[in-house]
């Protein structure tokens, strides 16, 4: 095979990478800054929701390279990438690892900062479902596992920095226009607007879901009594 | 001599005893976590307010409590050893603010600073206002939790 352009990430996914990223600093700026930016913080947290729903059914029926089965990194693989011998298109084994482990870690992420609170004002919009003791226990593991997202969007760059300076093969362009220079490989295929449709459908749910707004109302305060003026 | 001497030493811890109450560890912890709890209660009603129809008198009945709560000088409840112990629950004050005195002071002087504005704008009535004080004030409480109180 021939060394060729390919088209490697289609658009919803490069969407969903950019936005992501967008949506994952925004979140980490406010939620690192606290105060009134809670409801912001509040907010980035429901758009990752809604991305991480959307990449988990592209990674199902979306174009060839979003798919799980395709990079997904068994032991074999990886070794195989260890010992230079791993040839192919895509998220590298290694890379894999690293997309697998940034998923996993933002949805639960997600999942205790939805029933979170800041001890001041803002909670979590499904704070209701769990006790009060439950989500000041997953608040503190919320700020706790933020170090360990810090340390792996730091792998993540880092490695990318790697890739382009040292192996003089940039990740970053085909992650924008996608497409890859000087690469041996099929071309995507699939992941049509059917298939669009249907995780977009999914997403809004899942941030319809996380939202809360189907939580029954708390009871309207009973009226104040007048206090005497003592 | 020696009685006179015991005298005054009595006269002094009598005045001392009347000025500051001899509290137990753990009602202090008590009361520190209901003052915190008091606040946050009229910290929501003020949020509500600013993110909602907004309720002038409602706002200054709330921004006052904090105000007063703020300028009672909790921090005589900090008692020595209280950084253990169970008032409502387990106390979530951290060692550091028995030992970080000089920080403890600016980021309650900021508190208090920004509590008593917040009772200040709210008597304006300004909802934009308020709701920038509230920011301010909130701020204020992230940074103490941040230093002072224990993530669980």
């Amino acid at each position: 095979m021939g060394e060729q352009r390919v088209f490697v990430w289609d658009l919803s996914t490069r969407l969903f990478h950019w936005l992501l990223a967008a949506a994952v600093t925004g979140a980490v700026v406010t939620g690192l800054q606290g105060g009134a930016l809670m409801d912001w913080h509040g907010r980035f947290g429901l758009s990752i929701v809604g991305l991480l729903a959307f990449r988990l059914v592209w990674g199902f029926v979306g174009s060839t390279y979003a798919r799980f089965i395709q990079f997904f990194p068994t032991p074999g693989k990886v070794a195989a990438y260890w010992r230079g011998q791993w040839r192919g298109e895509g998220h590298n084994p290694l890379g894999a690892l690293s997309v697998f482990g940034l998923l996993a870690l933002l949805a639960v992420q997600v999942a205790s900062g939805l029933v979170g609170n800041d001890d001041i004002v803002f909670s979590g919009p499904l704070a209701d479902l769990v006790t009060k003791d439950i989500s000041n226990r997953l608040t503190g593991f919320h700020q706790l596992l933020s170090n360990a997202l810090y340390a792996l969007v730091a792998l993540h760059v880092v490695a990318v920095l790697f890739y382009t300076r040292r192996k003089k093969r940039s990740l970053i362009r085909p992650m924008i226009t996608g497409w890859k220079d000087n690469a041996q490989g099929e071309s995507a295929r699939g992941g049509g607007i059917v298939a669009f449709a249907v995780a977009v459908v999914v997403a809004a749910s899942a941030v319809y879901g996380a939202s809360g707004v189907w939580l029954p109302a708390p009871p309207p305060a009973p009226k104040a009594v007048e206090t005497p003026n003592f | 001599m020696v009685f006179k001497l015991a005298l005054a030493a009595l006269s002094v811890s009598l005045a001392a005893g009347s000025a500051v109450a001899q509290i137990k560890p753990e009602d202090a912890i008590k009361f520190r976590q209901s003052g915190y709890t008091f606040m946050a209660w009229n910290m929501t009603r003020i949020y509500a307010n600013v993110n909602g129809t907004y309720n002038k008198e409602e706002v200054i009945k709330a921004a006052n409590a904090i105000q007063a709560v703020a300028n009672s000088g909790m921090g005589a409840l900090f008692l020595p050893g209280t950084d253990k112990g169970t008032g409502w629950e387990p106390t979530r004050a951290k060692a550091e603010f028995w030992t970080e005195r000089e920080k403890v002071g600016q980021v309650g002087g900021a508190f208090n600073k920004e509590a008593n504005e917040m009772a200040k704008v709210a008597a304006t009535g300004d909802a934009a206002a308020v709701k920038e004080q509230f920011g301010r004030l909130a701020k204020t409480c992230d940074n103490c939790h941040d230093s002072f109180k224990a993530k669980r």
